[in-house]
């Protein structure tokens, strides 16, 4: 009962203007109901934002097998288009949990004290194919055949601050010259950069694996290297807002515990999918589900195969990596000066289960 | 030059608008064709200016206009038609622009018609700040500025008021008796008919044909004083008008 | 009361009630201008007490201060100059265009049988949908952002011009015939000027939507320009930069509408 009161207080306070400062209000007036409650027998409503992307797959696991009613939360999936808004909604308290790559504005929701990191999920992994680095067919028969090819290069990017620009930033620090070397074209969206590529009119992009091959097989552009070989990098991050680590810890350890089991049910099948094709099928189906849903399921399993990622066991987050991420997104002016580890990361969550 | 209609048939969409029409507008004289609203006289001048092609029949042009005429049938509108972004002069002027002119010649032509019509002082003046008198007289100016053979006056005076109507009476009956112009001039109002014509032709209700044409051989320069003598004309006409406007009055409009 | 009245008050007559007046906006220059620096005082105000989360909304004076460093570093200038090259070449073609077009369907009826519906069917659809194809057709340079300036232009000129030109005084062509003017003279001299009202306020809407879709034509491969400086702040969720890019395109809408307003007074002195 008394988190049903909570709710609704907190509802009442996302139609204000001063939502942050009510929702600290309601929050703290939740808290103490629920300590005087006790433990409350309900489930818990939770609002988790999902892309329908292979690299989601963990959230749509523990809700479909049950991991997160098991830890006596009433989860209710909310879809974006894009993790940026997630981040937003998550700042604004329409949402509780995400995932996102680090971005200058995911930077920026933490500077305000909006937003924290409580695990990892996807990274690059020397065993693993992540992204690699496609030059167009233009730029190959001029002699681009390597990422240290790539200086004076033009190269596509969504727009600034996203991964894209930090995986460019990599580059060209791990090949000894400067970002300025290469000319970033933004191009918004993941279709354009591909037509871009592929008409020629920019010379390289870095792009997800089970995108990359068959661009390559298909002779429309040319791998010329994988972003494994840069080293590490935690690709994306789960997160949530800085009130629910601070005033529901509990509540976020729990999600975390039911999170990491559905990272563990995908690395178990996923990445050796030979080995017991039957539950490779059964993830497959699962995942169809939510990705690729408007596509019959011959069509689509080939693409979830294929787009099987690298996610940390118990969402396990690099945490050097991490601030490396946040000094190199802060050298070049995408991230506020002042925010600090201490503010972006909450470790205590991760990692989570086993 | 005269000019010559000859079983001049028209008809919109299905509807008959002029019959049979047959007419002669000598040369240096006034023809008033009169009849009740709706009857076909407006659309009777556009086909004696070569505007509108009848369905059937002719206009005709009988002999050569005159020398130095520019434009041998020329209209005056009831509303003017004047441009309103252009001045007295400017208005005067897109008359002769398309005439292979010279510029020293056309602003020679404007200045002397807008003196002849009395109307030089106002030559920057925009529409906009005349009277509709003054703006009718303008549109005679730019009439009168091509050397027509024959004016084609649609209702010339019925947007005006009746003492400026007065006045521009007087002033086309000058013009008239100075430069002696043919003229077809179409009205709804008798006595201007009376005033103008010297001869009145009077049409029939749509169908628009030709139910009269009446003679007034009276001339010109004694009608303002001998008006009594022009009231019987004016009954005449009355006469053969009435039941034709009563009857035009109560048909439905189908436009 | 005065002494006439209050004579008049002792028969028992008294002053017809005044029930006229209002229903009549006069411009008020510099009642516009504070009412709008009230407001923006007020924002302050309530950024200050709290009252409005810099999360939701950065305080006017942040916003300003990133105006100020924007134009210290220099970027102002470089921002500005593509985005108003961009948008003069967009909206000059797009301008063109619509009046051609615009004529052609006043005109013709071939033409207008032409034009009408397939300006219904591609006015609606929003330049950004098409933006994938503009990149295919136009490349990632200065076309494809002048070409979506273009075609955002373009339709709302033609349906402005062709409106006006259908509206132009009929018995104003009537007349030009009747004094044996040739068809491009009559298209010169009357129709055109005839329709310069509608051509103005055409050209007004279309400047308010090639500042509009500024952002969407900066979104491709765009480094410099308002519209991608608006997109950066965006995507770094700086709000008060983003704030002040919005300042700058509003400050480029009332730009455009003083110009045209001087515009309108010269062109149409002929209108009451
Ligand atoms: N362009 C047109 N198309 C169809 N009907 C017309 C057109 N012009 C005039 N009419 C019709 O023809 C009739 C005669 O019109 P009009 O010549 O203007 O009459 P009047 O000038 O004698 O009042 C009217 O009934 C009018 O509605
Ligand atoms: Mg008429």
């Amino acid at each position: 009962m008394a988190r049903k009161i909570m709710g609704e207080t907190r509802r009442a306070a996302a139609q204000g203007w001063t939502r942050r400062a009510a929702l600290g209000l309601a929050a703290g007036l939740g808290l103490g109901l629920a300590m005087a409650a006790g433990a409350a027998a309900a489930a818990e409503k939770v609002a988790v934002g999902a892309l329908r992307f292979t690299s989601h797959a963990p959230t749509f696991i523990a809700y479909e097998r049950g991991y997160f009613a098991d830890e006596g939360l009433d989860v209710e999936l909310k879809f974006f288009q894009a993790a940026q808004p997630v981040a937003v909604a998550v700042a604004s308290g329409d949402v509780d949990f995400g995932v996102t790559a680090l971005t200058g504005g995911f930077f920026s929701l933490a500077d305000k004290g909006a937003v924290r990191v409580i695990g990892g999920l996807m990274s690059e992994h020397p065993d693993h194919d992540g992204s690699a680095v496609l030059v167009s067919n233009k730029a190959w028969d001029e002699g681009v055949r390597s990422m240290a090819d790539l200086r004076g290069r033009s190269f596509a990017l969504t727009q600034f601050g996203s991964s894209f620009h930090y995986m460019a930033g990599r580059i060209a620090e791990a090949n000894g010259f400067a970002l300025e070397d290469m000319r970033l074209v933004p191009l918004q969206k993941v279709g354009a950069m591909i037509g871009a590529l592929k008409s020629g009119q920019v010379d390289a992009m870095a792009i997800v694996p089970h995108i990359a091959r068959p661009l390559d097989a298909a002779g429309a552009a040319h791998i010329v290297g994988w972003v494994r070989d840069l080293g590490p990098y935690q690709v994306t991050t789960i997160f949530t807002s800085a009130a629910n680590t601070t005033e529901r810890p509990e509540l976020v350890r729990r999600f975390m515990r039911a999170y990491a089991r559905g990272i563990a049910d995908y690395r178990a099948v996923m990445l050796d999918q030979d080995r017991d094709p039957a539950a490779t099928e059964a993830m497959v189906d699962l995942i169809h589900k939510y990705v690729y849903a408007d596509r019959p399921r011959e069509k689509a399993a080939p693409s979830i195969k294929a787009g099987a990622v690298h996610l940390n066991a118990g969402a396990a987050l690099d945490v050097a990596d991490v601030e490396r991420q946040l000094t190199w997104f802060k050298k070049h002016g995408l991230a506020p000066a002042g925010l600090t580890m201490d503010k972006l990361v909450d470790p205590r969550f991760q990692p989570a289960g086993e | 030059m005269d000019l010559r209609v000859v079983g001049l048939t028209h008809v919109y969409a299905g509807a008959p608008v002029l019959q049979d029409i047959d007419l002669e507008i000598p040369s240096g004289r006034i023809l008033c064709v009169v009849g009740p609203s709706g009857c076909g006289k407006s659309t009777l001048l556009r086909m004696l200016g070569g505007l509108e092609r009848p369905d059937a029949g002719a206009v005709l042009q009988v002999g050569e206009p005159p020398e130095g005429c520019l434009n041998p049938l020329t209209y005056i509108f009831q509303d003017f038609a004047l441009l309103p972004w252009r001045s007295v002069a400017g208005n005067v002027a897109l008359a002769l622009e398309d005439r292979r002119l010279g510029r020293a010649e056309i602003a020679r032509i404007v200045d002397d018609v807008l003196a002849r019509t009395r109307l030089s002082a106002y030559r920057d003046a925009l529409p906009r700040q005349l009277s509709g008198g003054m703006r009718q007289r303008v549109a005679i100016a730019r009439a009168l500025a091509v050397r027509p053979a024959c004016l084609l006056m649609d209702e010339p005076l019925s947007a005006l008021d009746a003492q400026t109507r007065e006045l521009l009476m007087d002033d086309l009956v000058g013009l008239w008796l100075r430069e002696g112009f043919t003229a077809c001039y179409v009205t709804h109002n008798l006595a201007e008919a009376v005033r103008l014509g010297h001869r009145v032709a009077v049409l029939s209700r749509r169908p628009g044909r030709v139910r009269e044409v009446i003679e007034i051989d009276m001339p010109l320069e004694e009608r303002a004083e001998r008006m009594p003598e022009l009231a019987v004309h004016e009954r005449r006409l009355w006469q053969l008008l009435r039941e034709e406007a009563a009857a035009a009055d109560q048909e439905l409009a189908d436009v | 009361m005065s002494e006439p009245a209050c004579a008049h008050a002792r028969e028992g007559a008294r002053p017809v009630p005044y029930r006229g007046g209002g229903f009549a906006p006069r411009p008020r220059r510099w009642a516009g201008a504070a009412f709008l620096a009230g407001l923006i005082a007020f924002w302050e105000m309530c950024s200050r007490l709290g009252w409005i989360s810099p999360l939701a909304l950065p305080a006017p004076s942040e916003a300003l201060a990133a105006l100020r460093d924007l134009a210290q570093s220099g970027l102002l200038a470089k921002h500005l100059g593509a985005s108003l090259g961009r948008l003069a070449q967009g909206w000059t073609l797009g301008v063109l265009a619509g009046i051609a077009a615009g004529l052609a369907a006043g005109l013709f009826s071939l033409a207008r049988a032409g034009i009408l519906p397939l300006v219904a069917a591609l006015f609606p659809i929003p330049k950004i949908a098409l933006l994938p194809l503009f990149i295919i057709w136009f490349g990632i340079g200065e076309e494809s952002k002048v070409a979506t300036i273009l075609f955002g232009t373009f339709f709302p000129m033609t349906i402005a011009v062709y409106g006006g030109v259908d509206n132009v005084d009929r018995t104003l062509i009537r007349m030009g015939q009747s004094f044996g003017l040739s068809r491009l003279s009559i298209i010169r001299k009357i129709v055109l000027p005839g329709a310069m009202p509608a051509i103005l306020s055409g050209m007004r809407i279309s400047a308010s939507i090639a500042i509009i879709l500024l952002v969407a034509a900066e979104m491709i491969g765009a480094e410099y320009g308002v519209g991608a400086y608006i997109l950066l702040a965006g995507n770094l969720m700086a709000t008060d930069q983003l704030v002040a890019g919005v300042m700058i395109l509003s400050a480029m809408g009332l730009t455009v509408s003083w110009l045209l307003g001087m515009a309108e007074r010269r062109l149409l002195r002929w209108r009451a």
